[in-house]
């Protein structure tokens, strides 16, 4: 196998020219077949070839990594993982045992760099069910780096996490203020029990004196209607300091269809950025990646 | 003035030890794998020890800003269990080209047996392979002929003297090691090794080249702050502050640097706290003025 071709395309402009023969040569190596001590010693040895800059993918690459892989964002990518990513999808064997066990045993002496980029692998790999727990691993992680690479910007999560990993790197992913609208297709992964969870969260910072992480309010939907309700009320009311909950209260009020409570809050809104949410919201904008826009990590 | 930490176990110092060092200007730290005071009983728990050398405890310290370095190997101490020490130096090889790893070490002799000899053996010739640099930790007991057996049999498995750091130095044995072209580091360490005051008077003595500075903190009763510390005692003595700055910070940065893992250049920014990766708002780096009460004592 070789890697996509949307990944070599990526690396060949922008490695330099001794990094690029490496890991052309590296790559080939790797599909010819080798030992697994050897497979992990490559993907080390990566970390003297390839930077850590940012990958910076244009649109148009973007575009066809999204076409190779729905719900791969690079955005987040270094060089350094690309090349990483690269070499691990090089091999010809990962269909068969062999590949898996390969892959399992780099996991298990893997770096921090060399975990997220296995992590972030994942979404390209076949058999992706073999690797449920390393994914499940990741996401109890606690080096921001490693869970945020199992959770977000990857298809990996939503497609083969069952309720209780998802809901738990969902929660997780606001106690450490982690971006929540990264975690692909969020919105077909809604549950009771998530909103349950996000509204127990809830009450216990309010009761701690505590902020509400903005992004929690994405996890109610339609489910517990009237706590949700009250919950949201509070937190979108014009006295709440907040304004990024009260915005994110908006989207939340729309999604859970309380469409003609947001029409008469707008009509009394004196805070741009939270009447500007409501318009967005009630203009029907209102699934998970809108949140995007009121994260402070994201320049838009 | 900023330091370098050359021989600290951070997995065995608490967040208070990484705000202090912080605080005092200790940039970086190197943490050789070493004992853990209770003897392991399987292969297992080696993997587990490195891999959380190279990956939680090195998160740990971002998370100060400072940076964090370290060294694989079998310590002597553990390498006499022989049928153990068999299976850690066959995964040995897994960890040895991982980012941040500056040396193989702490290794060396313990109780200078046999099978400390064959173990220390294979590992320098696994960095010869890997061309690596060697942290050797010299014995408590018998210390002088040890450190010359360390000398003589790191030059017989082919191991430049330039990618040799012989620890634990006093003052009986700096001139074996400074003669043979090796670095020769001193751990500030109460009551055992060596303290402030004794290491002003070897500085003014041999100067500062090749010379090296660290805490070896531990579990034991150790002051992470030994570096910081003794810099300042060497500066109040009237030593020279390129000459501080040489042994407490350039020295280690050259030695430890041919191993290729240490951006020199980025140590020297003000260290930056990724806020995207930051857990639980964590942050120390407030700019309070470092806690320096006294020098370590003997
Ligand atoms: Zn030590």
């Amino acid at each position: 196998m070789a890697a996509p071709a949307f990944l070599r395309t990526v690396l060949e402009r922008r490695l330099s020219e001794p990094a690029r023969v490496w890991w052309t040569t590296t790559a080939e190596e790797i599909a010819r077949g080798v030992s697994t001590n050897r497979f992990c010693a490559l993907l080390s040895l990566a970390s003297r070839h390839a930077p850590t800059d940012a990958l910076q993918a244009s649109a148009v690459e973007q575009d066809q990594a999204t076409r190779t892989v729905p719900g791969l964002n690079l955005e987040r990518w270094t060089l350094r993982d690309a090349a990483r990513v690269g070499l691990i999808t090089s091999r010809s064997d990962l269909h068969d045992q062999g590949g898996v066990s390969a892959i399992l045993e780099a996991f298990r002496f893997a770096d921090e760099g060399e975990c997220c980029a296995l992590l972030r692998s994942l979404a390209l790999l076949p058999r992706g069910e073999d690797y449920r727990w390393q994914a499940g691993e990741g996401c109890r992680s606690n080096m921001l780096s490693v869970f945020q690479a199992s959770a977000c910007d990857t298809p990996y999560p939503a497609e083969f996490f069952d309720d209780v990993g998802w809901n738990q790197a969902v929660v997780k992913c606001l106690f450490v203020e982690a971006p929540l609208w990264r975690f692909h297709r969020f919105d077909q992964r809604m549950n009771a029990d998530l909103a349950r969870m996000a509204l127990d969260l809830a009450e216990e910072r309010r009761s701690a004196g505590r902020q509400v992480r903005h992004e929690l309010w994405l996890c109610l939907g339609g489910h517990e209607a009237s706590r949700s309700h009250d919950a949201l009320r509070q937190e979108i009311a014009p006295d709440n300091p907040h304004g990024r909950g009260r915005s994110a209260a908006a989207y939340a009020l729309a999604r859970a269809g309380a469409i003609e409570e947001l029409k008469s809050l707008r009509a009394t809104e004196s805070d741009p950025q939270v009447a500007a949410a409501m318009d967005d919201a009630l203009a029907g904008n209102t699934d998970a990646s809108r949140f995007r826009l009121l994260d402070p990590e994201s320049p838009e | 003035m900023r330091f370098f930490d050359a021989h600290i176990h951070m997995t065995s110092r608490t967040t208070d030890d990484y705000e202090n060092l912080a605080k005092a200007g200790v940039r970086a730290i190197i943490e050789p794998a070493f004992w853990l005071g209770q003897p392991r009983t399987s292969v297992g728990t080696f993997i587990d020890y490195f891999s959380s050398l190279l990956g939680w405890e090195r998160f740990r310290a971002s998370q100060f800003g400072v940076t964090h370095y370290c060294a694989i190997g079998l310590n002597s101490k553990e390498a006499n269990n022989e049928s153990l020490a068999r299976e850690v130096l066959d995964i040995l090889p897994r960890f040895l080209l991982k980012e941040g790893v500056v040396a193989l070490g702490e290794i060396g002799y313990d109780e200078i047996t046999d099978a400390e000899e064959r173990a220390y053996q294979e590992q320098l010739r696994m960095a010869v392979e890997y061309d690596m640099v060697v942290m050797v930790h010299s014995p408590h007991r018998d210390k002088k002929r040890g450190i010359i057996r360390s000398l003589d049999v790191a030059e017989e498995c082919g191991l430049a003297m330039e990618k040799l750091v012989i620890d634990h130095n006093n003052e009986e044995t700096i001139q074996d090691v400074l003669d043979r072209g090796a670095w020769a580091a001193f751990s500030i360490y109460p009551h055992t090794k060596m303290s402030s005051e004794r290491m002003v008077e070897i500085v003014k003595k041999y100067g500062p080249d090749r010379i090296i500075l660290d805490s070896a903190g531990d579990w034991g009763i150790s002051d992470p702050l030994a570096v910081p510390k003794t810099a300042r005692l060497m500066l109040e003595s009237g030593i020279d502050s390129s000459v501080v700055e040489k042994v407490a910070w350039q020295n280690a940065i050259d030695a430890y640097g041919a191993s290729g893992q240490i951006d020199a250049e980025g140590l020297l920014k003000t260290p930056v706290v990724d806020q995207t990766q930051l857990y639980a708002d964590n942050s120390v780096l407030r700019g309070q003025a470092p806690r320096m009460d006294s020098p370590v004592p003997n």
